[in-house]
């Protein structure tokens, strides 16, 4: 992924007069594959909505769908700019399954995530739904930006299911230095009447207690690993006293000098 | 131009996982190799170990040690593989620079409890310069690790009994903790600091007091921050992106809030 990142620097850094375009597009699957695995947000053309950009929701070529506006759209992978908006009904048998579930999650969601956009989309041939949640915060003011990720998938074909996915924490901090938290956390939750409160709520409750687990790990690390490589003073609580350790011999025998 | 690739290098370093470094930093080098020297030196990567043949002691690599493809030992001041005519300090220099491994071998051993140090000095026309690295690596349990890398560069520059220093310090912290509960968390980075001070110095040996002093400070300092980032600052940004009260309490506690104060006012 880094590397993509250098070779595409130097390709575009590369381009021969009037071609850097066409070097760009050329480099669009690098930017595809980033939006779709960071759950990329567009706003949607003549709205202020952001929808999201993902494998689950992909049309085909560059043409995503929304489901709770019911429309989809195409996107540039490298600018994310978003065009040619259509009105595209949600077409599947699980469709009311899907329509409880956006409105489930938008309460969930409001409730938790001060700024985040959400998307429930029909998958693996309509047998499946995927659940998506993404919340981002910027502030590049305060060197740092943040995202949160939370991708689930829940076969839909008998009367229990199991949903299975991933969250994602990263957090970017960058004053005067360079400080990443990257986490993922596999989830695998049993669920036995497959609607959408019961669907919602146990996702919603495997998020906080994530959230839960990470600030604990926070401590841990703090308490642990953290004090375990550097103490904060010596065991005898004072500073080296450094007449002591080393610049005597130098003071006392300026000739001598072969290390232990 | 030169400059201008050598500086969006740095910038893409600075804003890529610190985790990626090395590999970032070899992706680069293979795309402008002009620029493997210049980058080399100038970004701070996680310190190699090497095990000194004449004294079986461990040492540090760093671009401060190294002639060619040879690193030299502090403990021996010989180059490993060997070297003819490697570069190495002058005399006086040599033996402030064995004092100081001394010197911070005591210190290592009271902050680290372990671990790795390596101290590197090299002649300037008006003083002296020299590098101080620490190492320490720790594994509790199978999924939980972490290591700190410290680099203190510095120069000392000769003045009316006195010196200037300038001491230029990176630490680089990697911590991974990964459990059934947790899923796999990493936490990684580098933070860098510099400070100036002019320091009384009566003989040779004032020296390494007024370096150990500042690195001793500046540790202290950098230890502080980086718990303060790690810990304090990652969890607050997470907090940021998912409150764990519902925000419709916290919103409505706000709004409580704000008529009190303005109850209060009138």
């Amino acid at each position: 992924m880094a590397s993509t990142i250098e070779l595409a620097s130097a390709f575009i850094e590369g381009a021969p007069p009037g071609e850097e375009g066409d070097i760009l597009s050329s480099l669009a699957p690098a930017f595809e594959r980033y939006n779709e695995s960071q759950l990329a947000t567009v706003k949607l053309p003549g709205s202020s909505q952001e929808v999201i950009v993902s494998e689950f929701n992909k049309v085909e070529g560059n043409r995503y769908f929304d489901s709770e506006s019911q429309t989809s759209f195409e996107i540039d992978h490298t600018t994310q700019i978003a065009s040619n908006a259509q009105s595209s009904p949600l077409e599947s048998q699980n469709a009311d399954l899907i329509k409880s579930l956006l409105k489930s999650l938008g309460i969930h969601a409001k409730e938790h995530y001060p700024n985040c956009s959400y998307g429930v989309y029909p998958i693996e041939n309509d047998s499946a739904i995927a659940i998506l949640l993404v919340a981002n915060r910027y502030s590049p003011n305060n060197f740092w930006n943040g995202r949160f990720r939370a991708i689930y998938q829940v076969p839909v074909s008998s009367s229990s299911t199991t949903v299975t996915g991933k969250i994602h924490v990263d957090v970017h901090y960058y004053e005067d230095g360079n400080v990443a938290l990257n986490t993922t956390k596999p989830v695998k939750i049993p669920i036995n009447s497959v609607t959408a409160e019961s669907i919602i709520s146990r996702t919603a409750t495997a998020e906080r207690d994530y959230q839960e687990e990470l600030n604990r790990a926070f401590v841990r690390m703090a308490e642990g690993a953290f004090k375990g490589l550097r103490r904060q003073l010596p065991i005898t609580r004072q500073k080296v006293e450094w007449e002591k350790v080393g610049g005597y011999r130098l003071g006392q025998d300026i000739s001598g000098g072969k290390g232990r | 131009m030169a400059d201008a690739q050598f500086d969006s290098a740095l910038d893409l370093l600075r804003r890529l996982n610190p985790r990626d470094t090395k590999a970032n930093l070899q992706a680069i080098t293979t795309i402008v190799p002009d620029l493997t020297e210049d980058l080399l030196s100038s970004v701070d990567q996680p310190l190699e170990i090497r095990r000194c043949p004449q004294t079986s002691r461990d040492y540090l690599l760093c671009d401060y040690n190294r002639d060619g493809d040879s690193y030299r030992s502090p403990w021996s001041n010989e180059f490993d593989p060997p070297l003819e005519d490697g570069t190495v300090p002058s005399e006086r220099v040599r033996k402030l620079e064995v004092a100081a491994n001394e010197a911070f071998d005591v210190y290592r051993e009271l902050y680290y409890e372990g671990g790795v140090g390596s101290v590197y000095f090299w002649d300037l026309d008006d003083g002296f310069a020299g590098v101080i690295l620490l190492k320490k690596g720790v594994t509790a349990g199978s999924q939980s690790s972490g290591d700190w890398d410290s680099i203190h560069v510095f120069e000392a520059t000769d003045r009316a009994r006195m010196s200037h220093y300038k001491l230029t310090s990176t630490v680089i912290l990697h911590l991974a903790n990964g459990t059934d509960a947790l899923g796999e968390m990493d936490l990684s980075g580098n933070m860098t600091r510099q400070v100036e001070a002019d320091l009384p110095v009566e003989s040779d040996a004032s020296h390494i007091a007024n370096v150990g002093r500042l690195v001793e400070d500046m540790e202290l300092k950098m230890r502080n921050l980086l718990q303060e980032v790690y810990f304090g600052k990652a969890k607050d940004v997470v907090g940021e992106l998912r409150s764990l009260a519902p925000l419709s309490e916290t919103n409505r506690d706000r709004a409580t809030q704000l008529e009190m104060i303005k109850g209060m006012q009138k």
